[in-house]
C-alpha cells in the first residue's frame, strides 16, 4: 500500500485512529499504575497525580477512550448473534444491550469510587 | 507427507491471543472511560472526592482482594489488546517489520511483563484485609 493512504478517505483515516487509541488509554494505565505503587510511599509518601497537565492529558484520553468503547460496542450487533424462541434479536437491541450495560458498569464503578472516598 | 504429520492440532495459542485481544477490547471499553473521568479529571479538579485523593482511603480500598483482583484484570486483559492493535497499526502504516516474531514477542511479551507487574505491585502494596 502506498505511504499515507490512511489520510487519503475520512473512514480510513478514523480506522487508524481507532487503532490508535491503545496508546493513550495504555500510557494512562501505566499512570494509574504508578499510583497503585505510590502507595507503597505510606501516608508521607504519598501524593496522587494532580497536575493541571495530567488532567489534559486525561481529558485528551477520555475522549480516545470513548471513540474505543463507542465504536467497540457498536461493532457488537454484528458480531453477537442470539435467538430467543427461535427469532433472532435485531442487532440493534443487541447493541443497545451493549451500551446499556456501559452505563450501568460506569455507574457502579462512579460510586465505589466515590463513596469509599469518604 | 505420511497420516501423522498431516493431523490437524488445536491451536491453542491462535485461541488463546485472540481471547485475550476480544476480551481484553470490551474490558477496555467498558471499564476505562469512567476511570479516566472520575480518577483522571473530577477528583484532581476536586469536584467530587475520590478514593486515590487520600493514603488512607487509597491504601484500604487496594488491601481488598476482590478490588486487587479488579484491577489486574483492567490492567492485564486491556494490555493484550493494545499490543495487538498496537502491532498492527505499525503494519498498516507501512512496518512490515512489526509482523515478524521479534515484534511479536516484544508486544505480546510486553503485556506479559506489564501484568506481572500488576501482579506483583498488587501483593506488595497493600495486606490483604475484608
Amino acid at each position: 500500500m502506498p505511504r499515507g493512504w490512511w489520510t487519503r478517505r475520512a473512514n480510513y483515516f478514523w480506522y487508524i485512529v481507532r487503532e490508535f487509541t491503545s496508546l493513550p488509554l495504555a500510557v494512562w494505565l501505566l499512570r494509574f499504575l504508578v499510583e497503585v505503587q505510590r502507595a507503597q510511599s505510606g501516608p508521607k509518601g504519598y501524593a496522587p497525580h494532580s497536575s493541571t497537565a495530567f488532567v489534559i492529558f486525561s481529558v485528551i484520553c477520555l475522549g480516545f477512550a470513548l471513540y474505543h468503547s463507542i465504536t467497540f460496542l457498536s461493532l457488537a450487533g454484528v458480531i453477537l448473534h442470539f435467538k430467543v424462541l427461535d427469532r433472532p434479536i435485531p442487532s440493534r437491541l443487541v447493541v443497545l444491550s451493549q451500551f446499556g450495560a456501559w452505563a450501568a458498569i460506569s455507574a457502579v464503578i462512579a460510586f465505589v469510587l466515590i463513596y469509599f472516598a469518604r | 507427507m505420511n497420516e501423522h504429520s498431516t493431523k490437524k492440532r488445536p491451536a491453542f495459542d491462535h485461541l488463546f491471543f485472540w481471547f485475550m485481544f476480544a476480551q481484553g477490547g470490551v474490558i477496555a471499553a467498558l471499564l476505562i472511560p469512567v476511570h479516566i473521568l472520575v480518577q483522571g479529571i473530577l477528583g484532581p479538579l476536586g469536584i467530587v472526592p475520590v478514593v486515590d485523593r487520600h493514603y488512607d482511603t487509597w491504601i484500604s480500598i487496594l488491601g481488598n482482594p476482590l478490588v486487587k483482583l479488579y484491577i489486574l484484570v483492567l490492567i492485564a486483559f486491556p494490555f493484550f489488546h493494545f499490543a495487538h492493535r498496537l502491532r498492527y497499526l505499525l503494519v498498516d502504516l507501512g512496518v512490515p517489520a512489526a509482523k515478524s516474531l521479534p515484534a511479536q514477542a516484544v508486544f505480546y511479551g510486553g503485556a506479559v511483563v506489564i501484568s506481572l507487574i500488576t501482579i506483583w505491585l498488587l501483593l506488595t502494596t497493600a495486606p490483604l484485609s475484608l
